[in-house]
């Protein structure tokens, strides 16, 4: 129990010291996984509105395909996007493997589905007359989508926060594709690993604690945000 | 008398099913045309074809002067017909933004809008909502912000599903009145409705509607109609 105390004290001073590689770390898992929600939401978004609004082939097998890939470990999403990164994979000669661009890549595969899913989900349970208001008081189909977003914004954010929540934890995919390289690839969750497998305990819990004010902030501002709208409605 | 549109072969089906199959469809300038008929006998898919927001499986439409299919009618048609459903639904935002909402979708600035907005509201004797929520409006009040932020656009023809279904005695009033004013504009209306008591009035001619087919019930005008029906999709 002292070791647990002593440890947490130690990493509190880390954090408040401004320790240069816990910051580091904390702001190449956020500059990663901020970078992979931002160009994974606007295709995840036009996909689940397609989804919802538009019949065409193949829409029932696409969304079974979405809600399947939302539950694939993100060590299986790594491994495969490795076998293709790696020297001797199809796309060896882009040298991303171990790179920070390839663990952006690896977490855009990790949130596509799960944004996909959850925005389709919002975006079905929306009302129609959204969108045929939109379009018959002359909005063009592009304005109607981000009037539609408006009106479902809320089931929107709830999607984003849990795309951004399953990246800036995940471990799996950064592990294989990053590497853990100090300076380079470590990102939170592998340097808690590293330095809970070396009995560093300090740092991995200052790292800990640095996800888990994220995961209490994220969620206290979604409950604040959808609070308003629930006031408003 | 001058139609201000007209719509030829509309055929639709949905699931299979045969939902519309009008041979001829006129829409007379600047009147008023009432039309009833059950439920599910297709008079919301009219509308919703009239106003371009359903494709037909086939239409030919005659509109300024112009023989088109749907396809090459439907930014003509988006542009000057407008549909309010059963149910109008409003924005998540004020009355204001509401009215103003096909405004700025029209390139309006905002200060033409905001003044365009004002004077509307006060055409509509809705001046005290302006900042309300309009999620927080009673039925009635819905539909009479519905109807301001249609005309704001002058519309060449205004679609209303019902617009004074589940309404009290007051807001049916208000709503007839609203209507009344905006067929003295000039605009042409097409209105369908099971209570015909609160808006025959307003009705120039009334059509029937059943299982997809249109019948006139029209006795009063000595002008033709031109509702006709196929039998090749009768049976």
């Amino acid at each position: 129990m002292n070791d647990i105390s002593q440890a947490s004290a130690s990493a509190f001073q880390l954090l408040i010291s401004g320790n240069n590689d816990i910051w580091e770390i904390i702001s190449l898992s956020f500059g990663v996984s901020f970078s992979a929600i931002l160009i994974a939401t606007p295709v995840a978004l036009v996909i689940a509105f397609l989804l919802a609004f538009f019949q065409f082939p193949f829409r029932r097998a696409l969304i079974a395909l979405f809600n399947t890939f939302m539950s694939v470990p993100a060590v299986v999403i790594g491994l495969s996007l490795y076998l293709l990164l790696s020297r001797s994979g199809p796309l060896g000669d882009l040298r991303l493997l171990f790179t920070d661009k390839a663990m952006i890549i690896g977490q855009i595969m990790l949130s596509f589905p799960l944004l996909v899913a959850m925005a389709h989900a919002s975006f079905q349970a929306a009302d129609r007359r959204a969108w045929e208001t939109a379009i018959t008081l002359g909005a063009t189909p592009a304005r109607a989508f981000f009037t539609l977003m408006y009106e479902v914004r809320f089931g929107l954010i709830a999607a984003v926060v849990a795309g951004f929540g399953r990246v800036i934890a995940e471990i799996g995919c950064s592990m294989m594709v990053g590497g853990n390289i100090l300076h380079s690839t470590r990102n939170i969750p592998t340097a808690i690993a590293l330095e809970t497998s070396k009995g560093e305990f300090a740092q991995g819990i200052a790292l800990g604690m640095v996800l888990l004010v994220l995961s209490l902030s994220l969620n206290a501002g979604v409950s604040l945000f959808q609070g308003k709208g629930e006031l408003q409605a | 008398m001058s139609h201000l549109i007209d719509y030829k072969n509309l055929v639709v089906t949905l699931s299979g099913k045969l939902i519309l199959n009008i041979d001829s469809l006129s829409i007379p300038n600047h009147q008023c045309t009432l039309i009833t008929g059950k439920n599910g006998s297709g008079k919301t898919t009219l509308f919703k074809v009239m106003s371009g927001l359903l494709k037909p499986d086939s239409a030919s439409i005659h509109y300024q002067g112009l023989d088109m299919n749907w396809k090459q009618a439907k930014p003509y048609i988006q542009k000057d017909i407008i549909y309010l459903h059963q149910q109008p639904y409003l924005f998540d935002a004020s009355v204001t933004y509401n009215i103003a909402y096909g405004l700025y979708r029209a390139g309006e600035s905002k200060t033409a809008a905001h003044n365009k907005v004002m004077q509307a509201l006060d055409w509509a004797n809705l001046s005290h909502l302006a900042h309300r929520n309009a999620k927080q409006l009673s039925g009635g009040e819905k539909q009479r912000v519905a109807l301001t932020r249609a005309r704001i656009l002058s519309p060449r023809l205004l679609l209303l599903d019902e617009p004074t279904a589940s309404m009290d005695t007051d807001a049916k009033q208000q709503t007839s009145l609203l209507l009344q004013r905006l067929k003295e504009e000039g605009i042409t209306i097409m209105i369908s409705s099971h209570e015909t008591h609160t808006v025959e009035h307003i009705a120039d001619r009334h059509l029937h509607i059943d299982q997809g087919r249109i019948t006139s019930l029209d006795h009063s005008h000595s002008e033709k109609v031109t509702v006709l029906n196929t039998s090749k999709y009768n049976n």
